[in-house]
Formats: structure tokens, C-alpha cells, sequence
């Protein structure tokens, strides 16, 4: 059995045993999704410690270089004068995906212990959070744009009952809000993947094929095919391979999510439930900006570079749209959410720029990320859980009676505004870099773009700084009174047994970022060789 | 007279030869009579023998239209028969045998809904109509003459009056049951009007002689327009799209509920053969240079997308909520159609089968609720998922196969008729294609929109009406499970169905 298959399949294994286990038996569920995500996250360990770099292991539009690779024929058919279609289960993964899905892993293990305080219908919760934890690792492991699109859909339902079922007051509005947007990116996708399908012919086969390493191949399109690069066909006078690549673009942006696109973001991040919330965050919206660097720089690499000026206009302008709404807001969780768009606009500037620097800076934010949104919404979850309120100015003084607690909101938000020394600030710094270079090397961004997000960083700063010195410091001020003081105990062992590990990532990566960059370097620079011919 | 005289043996022995391709439309034809004469002889109880011989009838006919499909192939494809009455080719095969296997789970189906079931008459005489009717659609698949249409289409409609108003007790049934005959019997006489017209035209019947067609290219286009849409108009109401829908909501509504699950989907599936033959002809032999049917039926297609997607968003009763969005899957289907090829008719006919099949196993679980609580609208599902939890898990993925989204087999029959339409489109770059591929992706969103509406009022709303549990129906849950299990099935490996068209 290959690995990647056994990594992405392990939930379903483990989700089928809870469904088959009687209701009686509940309590144990936890546990079981609990060794789900331990394995998994063993397993995903082990590859990254035998995950090979070096040039000969980049990836990117090498079907050979490519590790852990399954292909299996899946759907074969004639289907006469249009051609064969071939779909095939294509599994693999380079240094891109490989520590995104350390990251995921390592997500999901906090996640399923932050649904511990889960108690209605623990059965139907468990199942799709393992359905949901087998798409989301599929997607980053799929390289056939049929089973990513299959994988891709597939988040969407779990998603919408974990939010419509377990999660605020306004959970319906946010539920279907979510999943009408995320479909109506991803209907659109389905149009272009039909037609770069039948653009593309494998070159061994020469069958139509929906491998993406294939359709990163200019030659393999035929001559009078709609996304044919030589052919350059117009769609109602727009060329295709821009319309082609707006509409991929949008569907990620849309999950990103990039402003304007962003609003359904604080709608579910708000209304979800405390693990769904560190799912949503953490991994979802990674899948977005993996998905701009895999299939719309991938395949569309001409595109990318000629659009790469609105790219990176779209990155500041999440960046700073969406830290002056986080300083507006009096939800701690939707300040939170709104943290997230600024910071995943760091993740679009670094990828516009299409420098070594700004790649890897995007990637290493996305897992920064990745581990201090989960901590952030953790954190939340703390305090929602024990009185059920995150109003900001409900809190004042915390910093006194939950010491410990507040310890690790320190380390979480000075994480996030990019301390030196923790895993934000590499990325960001990287990200700016990669910013500043683009004027001098390839002059795709602007020197001013850089700025702009420079000034993310400041204001950032400011809305985590205002907000700790308005809900930590100072007198001891509850507006529930002795009620919410008697309940507002400090972080128990399990809750602070699941901090740890995300504080030390953070901690880890600001220090050793070459954990990461080692990694996906090579991947990263095959990247920008093939995005610069 | 005297002129036919010298032919008629000639004639005679040619439609005799040609009986050997028409087995299973006289096993359908004794079948008919055979139930009949068991609901006559064996009493009142004779409900579960008719059924259980129109069921056996119905497979022993599919094992016979798998022969008649091997002769097809002998014979080069096509075999004109009856002198050209009826054009047997293997396509047409493949319609024959999906409406044979889905009117087979339709008659599993009938009894299993308490309304229908206890009818004071029994349900006997619905299963002979309901044999009679395949008759009909066997018939519509294979017609390719003017005449020939018009009386499958005639057998059929007759049939399908009796089914939606077997069940008269109630007023609303019964109005359904009358507008349909009143509006049906109009659309008979508009298609009639359509083909006399044409017969007028171009003195011939058959639509596959090289006379019709170059009298008709003759003809000047304002007669032939007219002549063909009234032909469209009377076929478009068997396939229900826009604006010959508007009887469809009241219909399915009023009907029992199994009666609109045979409604929604066998004689639609027929409907799309007769359209493929009719268009063929025209497409095939000599294009008419000034009526465009991929222009019509394109235009067509769009309207009908958008309305009946838009409407159904408004509905609050399930079946006319069932009943608009097969409006817009109609829509939908039409766009397999327009692009003319092998493929895209392939397509066609998968997405019809997938279609067909989520359609009924949703109306089966329609039937599953309102059995069990009388549940008729989507408010009164609240918190019904907690209750039955299998069905409702079941009934969510068939919604999912309806809305056409991943891992379905609606996703799957998506797919194919997008890359047909996609594979034409390459060819000729009508923009028309376009613009159907972009309304079908817009209109997933909306048709999101509703379906979403019966797992929301299953899982997400809590409901407080106490009831008393049937356990009876444990054969609807096994159906339902099946039936679920199969969509899955069929999105992930399409290629074990299509494959076989």
C-alpha cells in the first residue's frame, strides 16, 4: 500500500468504525478520532523525515520527481470523435504539499481535542470531521485535477453541517452563505477543468486527459484546442487562458479568502464551532492559496506573470482592509477572523511577486498560519466556552485570574504581529522581500506594495496590543460579575497539553525556519524557473 | 386502391420479416393483456399477482430488448421497420432498457405509499396501465413517422391521465387530474395541427424521406417555422420545458406521490428519444437553411434552466419543489442534445438515467416522511433527521446527485454532458454553447439554494411534533439505502453505466 493513499484514507476507516459502533458507546468516539489524527499525524512525520530534496526532487511539472506517487487507472472511456477521457487516481506529493500537510496533520490532532467539549450527537460530529479531514488531505495530495475537484467539493458538505449543526446562533445564515459561495467559485472551476481536460492529451496515451502535471505542459495541448497557448482562441473576446485562469482564480480567492471575496469568511469563522473554527482557519483557507500555486501559476504560468500586478494589488489590499476591520471589531473571534484575511494577504503578495523569497515566504506563512490561527481560535474557545461571551469590552483585567491563560495569549498574538523570533515574522519578512525584489528582478510589483504591507504589519500590532491591553491588563472587571469570575477558571492540563505543541511551532519556525524552507526550497525554485520561461 | 392491390403481399411479407425486431414490444403488448386479464379473473386480491407478473413481465422484456439490441447490431445499427414507421437503432435500445428497469422500481415503488395503497379499488389497474404506457414509450423511442409519433405520444398521455387521477378522493388531486387532461388533450390537438401542417407541406409522413425534407427546404419559413413549433410545442409538453412547463407544478403535486415519480422521469426519458429521432432527421438529411433547431432548442434550453431553477428556490411543498427542478434538469438535459453528436447523446442519455433514479429514490423518501408523519412541506421535515436518521442521510446525498456535486453520480452525469457540450463547442464555436454551459453552472448555485433546504430543515432546525413510529416501512429504508448506494456508486466508476449505453 502506498502511504500517501493510506494517510489520505485513514479517516474514512476510522469514521466507518464510529458509525458502526453503537450510540452507547459514545464517549469513546473522541478517542477514536483522536488515534485517527495521531496516526495520521505519525505518518505524515515519517514522510517528511524521508521526503528527499535536492534538485532532482522539485516537483512542480515533473511527473518523475514527484515522491510517494500513486497512479492507478480509475475511469477510462471512449467516448468516440471526441477522444478517450482518462482519469486516473494520481496521488503524489513535492515540497510544496509535503509541509502543508505536516501542518494539517498536526491541525487536526488539535482540533479533535478541541471537540471534546462537543456532547449533542458526538456520533454525527466525529463521522464528518473524519470525512471532512480525508478531503482536506486529499486535495493537497491529488495531481489529477478530477479527484483535487472531487476532494475539493467533498469539504463542503462536512463543512456545512458542522457549522449549520454545531454552531452558533445565526449557523444557518452562515452555513448555506458559506456553501453558496465556496460552489459558486467551484462550479465555474468544473467549466475550465472540462475544458483544459479536453485541451490536454497525455503524450504517452494520447488519451484527454485531467492529469495537472500534464497541463503544466505547453506541447500537450493540441494545436486547435481552446486553452492552447499557441492557439490563442478568444472566449466572447476575452482570451482563453486569461478567462481561464480569472475563473481558477476566483474559486481559491474565494476560499483564501481574498477581499472582496472575503465576507462569508467572518459569517462562518464566528459561528462555528471552537475545532470547526480552527479547521476553517488553519487549514481551509491554505487550501486556497495552494491551490493558486499548484493549478492557476501551474498552468497558467503566462498569465500569472502578465496579471501578477493585480495579484499582488489584491494581496495589500487584503492585507490592510482586513487589519482595519480587525481593529474594528469588539468580537474577539471576528477580530480574529478578520486577522486571518490580512494575514492570508501576505500569502497572495508573496505569491504574485513570483520570486524565491516571496514563494517560500508564502508558504511558510501559510503554515504560520496555520498553527497561530488554531491557537488564536483555541484561545477564543477558552474563554466562549466557560461564560459564552467573546465581547471584547465584556473583559477586563484577565491577566490576574487566568495567568497562564493569559501567558498563552501573549505568545499567540506577539506570534502573530510578527515578533522577531517567531514563525509570523519570517514569513512576513520573506514575503516583503520577495516584494521589494520583484521591482528590481522580474518588475511585476511595485516598491510600493511592499510598504503597504509593511504598514499591515504596524496596524496588526496594533489591533492585538489594543486588544490585549483591553481584555488582560488593568483591574479585574467582569460584566457577568462573580459568575463569570468563578467560572472563568485557568486552562486545565489538557487545554494547555494542546497549546504547547502550537506555541512551540510557532516558536520552532521563527527559529529554525529552515524546517520548513528546507524542505520546499527545491520545489519553490523549480517554480520560479518554470513560471519565468 | 387498385394501385396498392399489386404491392400489398410485397408489403405484407415485409412486415412480417420485420416482426422478428419487435419482440419486446409484443411481450409488452401480451403482458398488457395478461395482467388485465389476471386483475379480471383472480378478484380482489389480485393486486400482488399483477404486479408480481408486471414485474417479472417487465424483466423478461429487458432480456429481450438486449437481444433486440444484438439484432440491431447485426443489421448495421438502424433497421427502418414497418416500413419506416419506426426506426429501430441501438440508442434507441438503450432508452428502451432504462425505461424498462426504472418502471420495474416504480412498480416495486407503487404499493409503498400508504395514500395510494388504500385506494378502495386496489392498485390493479394501475399496473396495467402502467404496462401500457411502457408500450407507448418503447413505441416513442423508436418513432420516426409523423403518424406514428403522434400515437405513441397519444398512448402514452392517455395512460398517464388515468395515473394522476387514480387517486381522486381528494379535490386537489382531482383538479391536478383534470387540468392535465384538458391541457394534455389541447397539446395533442396543437401537435396534431403541427403535423398536418407538415404533412401539407411536403406530402410525405416520414420524417426520413429525402422528399420531406427538400419539400419542406421548398417551403418558405414562415409556414415551416410555424409548423414546427407547434410540433415542438406538443412534444415539449410531454418534456415539460418552458412554456409548455406550466402544468407540471400543479401535476406533480396533485398526483400520488409514486405517480409523480413515474412522471417526473419515464416519459421524459422517452420524450428526449422521440425529440433525439424528430431533430435528427432534420439535422441529418438536409439541414433546413432557415430554421434553426440548435438556435430553438438552445434558447429553449436556457429559459427552461433559469425558470424552473428560480421558481423551485419559492416552493415550500416538496413534490412541487421536486417538480420545478425537474423543469430546470429538463433545461439542463437539453443541452446534451444540441450538440448533435454520438457523445453528447450518450451523455444525454446517462444524465437522464442518473437523473431518473435520484428523482425517484427522493419521491420514494418523500414518501418515507409523509408515511410516517405526514409531513407534505419542507418546514414540517424539521428535526426529522434525528428520527430517522438512515433515510435522511440517504436523502441528503440523493439531493446532493440532484444538485450535480461530488462524489454523486448527478456530479459524474454533469461532467459528461458539460464535455460533450465543451467538445462541440471546440468545433464550432457557437456561442449559443456558451451560454447554455454558463446557465447550467449558474443554476447549480441556485439549485443548491432549495435542495439545501430539506437537509437544513432535517439536521439543522429542531422539531417538536411527537408521532407515532411505523416500523413497516423498512422496505422504503432498504430501497432508499439501495438506490443511495448505487448514485455513489456510479459517481465514483460512471464508466461501468456508460460503458454500456
Amino acid at each position: 500500500m502506498n502511504l500517501l493513499t493510506i494517510l489520505i484514507f485513514i479517516p474514512v476507516l476510522f469514521g466507518t468504525i464510529i458509525l458502526l459502533l453503537p450510540s452507547s458507546l459514545r464517549a469513546s468516539f473522541k478517542y477514536i478520532t483522536l488515534l485517527a489524527t495521531l496516526v495520521q499525524f505519525a505518518l505524515s512525520i515519517y514522510m517528511y523525515l524521508e521526503f528527499k530534496t535536492g534538485a532532482g526532487f522539485a516537483g512542480i511539472n515533473h511527473e518523475d520527481q514527484f515522491q510517494f506517487v500513486q497512479k492507478l487507472p480509475w475511469i477510462h472511456l471512449d467516448l468516440g470523435s471526441a477522444g478517450a477521457m482518462q482519469i486516473d487516481y494520481f496521488v503524489g506529493v513535492d515540497g510544496i504539499s509535503v509541509p502543508l500537510l505536516v501542518m494539517t496533520t498536526l491541525v487536526m490532532v488539535i482540533a479533535t481535542v478541541a471537540s471534546w467539549e462537543i456532547s449533542s450527537n458526538v456520533k454525527g460530529f466525529f463521522a464528518l470531521f473524519l470525512l471532512l479531514d480525508m478531503a482536506v488531505i486529499g486535495v493537497f495530495c491529488a495531481l489529477d485535477f478530477f479527484l483535487f475537484y472531487l476532494f475539493y467539493e467533498l469539504m463542503l458538505l462536512p463543512l456545512y453541517f458542522l457549522i449549520g449543526m454545531w454552531g452558533g446562533v445565526r449557523r444557518e445564515y452562515a452555513a448555506i452563505k458559506f456553501f453558496l459561495y465556496t460552489l459558486f467559485g467551484s462550479v465555474f472551476m468544473l467549466l475550465v477543468m472540462v475544458g483544459l481536460y479536453l485541451s490536454v492529451t497525455d503524450p504517452a496515451t494520447g488519451n484527454h486527459t485531467f492529469n495537472i502535471v500534464q497541463m503544466m505542459n505547453p506541447a500537450n495541448y493540441s494545436a486547435d484546442s481552446i486553452f492552447s497557448a499557441a492557439a490563442q482562441q478568444t472566449i466572447l473576446g476575452v482570451p482563453a487562458r486569461v478567462l481561464g485562469f480569472v475563473v481558477l482564480f476566483i474559486a481559491f480567492a474565494i476560499k483564501v479568502p481574498v477581499v472582496p471575496l472575503h465576507t462569508w469568511l467572518p459569517v462562518a469563522h464566528v459561528e462555528a464551532p471552537t475545532p470547526v473554527s480552527i479547521i476553517l482557519a488553519g487549514v481551509l483557507l491554505k487550501i486556497g492559496g495552494y491551490g493558486i500555486i499548484r493549478i492557476c501559476l501551474g498552468i497558467f504560468p503566462e498569465v500569472a506573470a502578465t496579471g501578477a500586478f493585480w495579484l499582488g494589488l489584491l494581496g495589500v489590499v487584503s492585507i490592510l482592509y482586513g487589519a482595519l476591520n480587525a481593529l474594528a471589531q469588539r468580537d474577539l473571534k471576528r477580530m480574529i477572523a478578520y486577522s486571518s484575511v490580512s494575514h492570508m494577504g501576505f500569502v497572495l503578495l508573496g505569491i504574485a511577486s513570483q520570486t524565491a523569497e516571496g514563494i517560500s515566504g508564502a508558504i511558510l506563512q501559510m503554515i504560520s498560519h496555520g498553527f497561530l490561527s488554531s491557537m488564536l481560535f483555541y484561545l477564543v474557545g477558552v474563554v466562549y466556552n466557560r461564560v459564552h461571551d467573546r465581547d471584547i469590552y465584556n473583559f477586563r483585567g484577565l491577566g490576574s485570574i487566568m495567568p497562564k491563560y493569559t501567558a498563552f495569549v501573549m505568545i499567540a498574538f506577539f506570534a502573530s504581529l510578527g515578533l522577531p523570533g517567531f514563525s509570523a515574522f519570517v514569513a512576513e519578512a520573506f514575503t516583503l522581500a520577495g516584494t521589494f525584489k520583484s521591482s528590481t528582478t522580474n518588475g511585476l510589483l511595485p516598491y510600493w506594495m511592499a510598504i503597504g504591507g509593511s504598514i499591515g504589519i504596524l496596524l496588526s500590532a496594533a489591533y492585538f496590543l489594543w486588544t490585549l491591553q483591553r481584555m488582560f491588563f488593568g483591574k479585574t472587571l467582569l460584566k457577568g460579575g462573580e459568575v463569570w469570575r468563578t467560572a472563568l477558571t485557568d486552562i486545565n492540563v489538557r487545554e494547555t497539553l494542546t497549546l504547547v505543541p502550537l506555541a512551540i511551532m510557532a516558536l520552532a519556525l521563527g527559529i529554525f525556519p529552515s524546517l520548513v524552507l528546507d524542505v520546499a526550497n527545491g520545489s519553490v525554485l523549480a517554480l520560479v524557473e518554470f513560471l519565468k520561461k | 386502391m387498385h394501385d396498392l392491390l399489386p404491392t400489398i403481399p410485397e408489403q405484407l411479407s415485409k412486415i412480417l420479416s420485420d416482426v422478428h425486431f419487435f419482440v419486446p414490444e409484443l411481450y409488452l403488448s401480451g403482458l398488457f393483456v395478461l395482467v388485465l386479464l389476471a386483475d379480471l379473473f383472480i378478484g380482489k386480491r389480485s393486486e400482488k399477482y399483477c404486479r408480481a407478473i408486471g414485474i417479472a413481465g417487465l424483466i423478461i422484456v429487458f432480456f429481450k430488448d438486449y437481444e433486440q439490441y444484438s439484432l440491431a447490431e447485426q443489421a448495421g445499427g438502424a433497421v427502418p421497420l414497418f416500413s419506416g414507421m419506426l426506426l429501430l437503432y441501438n440508442k434507441a435500445v438503450s432508452f428502451k432498457v432504462i425505461i424498462d428497469l426504472l418502471t420495474v422500481l416504480l412498480m416495486i415503488y407503487f404499493p409503498w405509499d400508504n395514500k395510494l395503497s388504500t385506494h378502495k379499488k386496489g392498485l390493479s389497474d394501475l399496473y396495467t396501465i402502467t404496462i401500457g404506457s411502457v408500450l407507448g414509450l418503447h413505441l416513442m423511442t423508436m418513432a420516426t413517422n409523423l403518424l406514428s409519433i403522434f400515437l405513441a405520444v397519444e398512448m402514452v398521455s392517455i395512460s398517464s391521465y388515468l395515473m394522476v387521477a387514480y387517486r381522486s378522493e381528494s379535490g386537489f388531486s382531482a383538479e391536478a387530474g383534470l387540468k392535465y387532461v384538458l391541457f394534455g388533450a389541447a397539446s395533442s390537438a396543437v401537435l396534431l395541427y403541427g403535423i398536418s401542417l407538415l404533412y401539407g407541406f411536403t406530402g410525405s409522413l416520414d420524417i426520413w424521406d429525402p422528399k420531406f425534407m427538400v419539400n419542406l427546404t421548398a417551403t418558405g419559413i414562415a409556414g415551416v417555422g410555424l409548423a414546427l413549433t407547434l410540433v415542438l410545442i406538443g412534444i415539449g409538453f410531454k418534456l415539460s420545458f418552458v412554456p409548455v412547463h406550466f402544468w407540471v407544478p400543479d401535476v406533480y403535486e396533485g398526483a400520488a406521490t409514486p405517480v409523480t415519480a413515474y412522471l417526473s422521469t419515464v416519459p421524459k426519458i422517452a420524450a428526449f428519444a422521440l425529440l433525439i429521432n424528430f431533430v435528427n432527421a432534420f439535422v441529418a438529411v438536409v439541414p433546413h437553411p432557415d430554421f434553426d433547431f440548435r438556435l430553438v432548442l438552445s434558447a429553449i434550453g436556457i429559459v427552461t434552466m433559469i425558470a424552473g431553477n428560480f421558481a423551485a428556490v419559492a416552493q415550500q411543498n416538496v413534490k412541487r419543489m421536486l417538480a420545478y427542478s425537474s423543469i430546470g434538469h429538463t433545461g439542463f438535459a437539453l443541452m446534451a442534445v444540441v450538440t448533435y453528436s454520438p457523445q453528447g447523446l450518450n451523455s444525454l442519455i446517462y444524465y437522464l438515467a442518473v437523473y431518473a433514479i435520484a428523482n425517484i429514490a427522493a419521491l420514494l423518501m418523500a414518501t418515507y416522511y409523509t408515511n410516517q408523519t405526514g409531513a407534505e412541506k419542507v418546514t414540517e421535515y424539521k428535526g426529522l433527521g434525528f428520527k430517522y436518521p438512515i433515510v435522511s442521510v440517504c436523502f441528503v446525498i440523493i439531493l446532493i446527485s440532484l444538485t450535480g456535486l461530488p462524489v454523486s453520480a448527478g456530479f459524474t452525469g454533469k461532467l459528461f454532458v458539460f464535455s460533450s457540450v465543451y467538445a462541440t463547442y471546440q468545433q464550432n464555436h457557437d456561442v449559443w454553447l456558451l451560454a447554455l454551459m454558463i446557465t447550467g453552472a449558474v443554476v447549480t448555485v441556485v439549485s443548491l439554494f432549495y435542495y439545501i433546504k430539506i437537509p437544513l430543515n432535517l439536521f439543522l432546525r429542531k422539531g417538536a411534533l411527537p408521532f407515532e413510529h411505523d416500523h413497516s416501512d423498512k422496505k422504503i429504508i432498504a430501497l432508499s439505502i439501495l438506490l443511495t448506494i448505487l448514485i455513489i456508486f456510479l459517481g465514483l466508476f460512471p464508466h461501468f453505466l456508460y460503458k454500456v449505453l
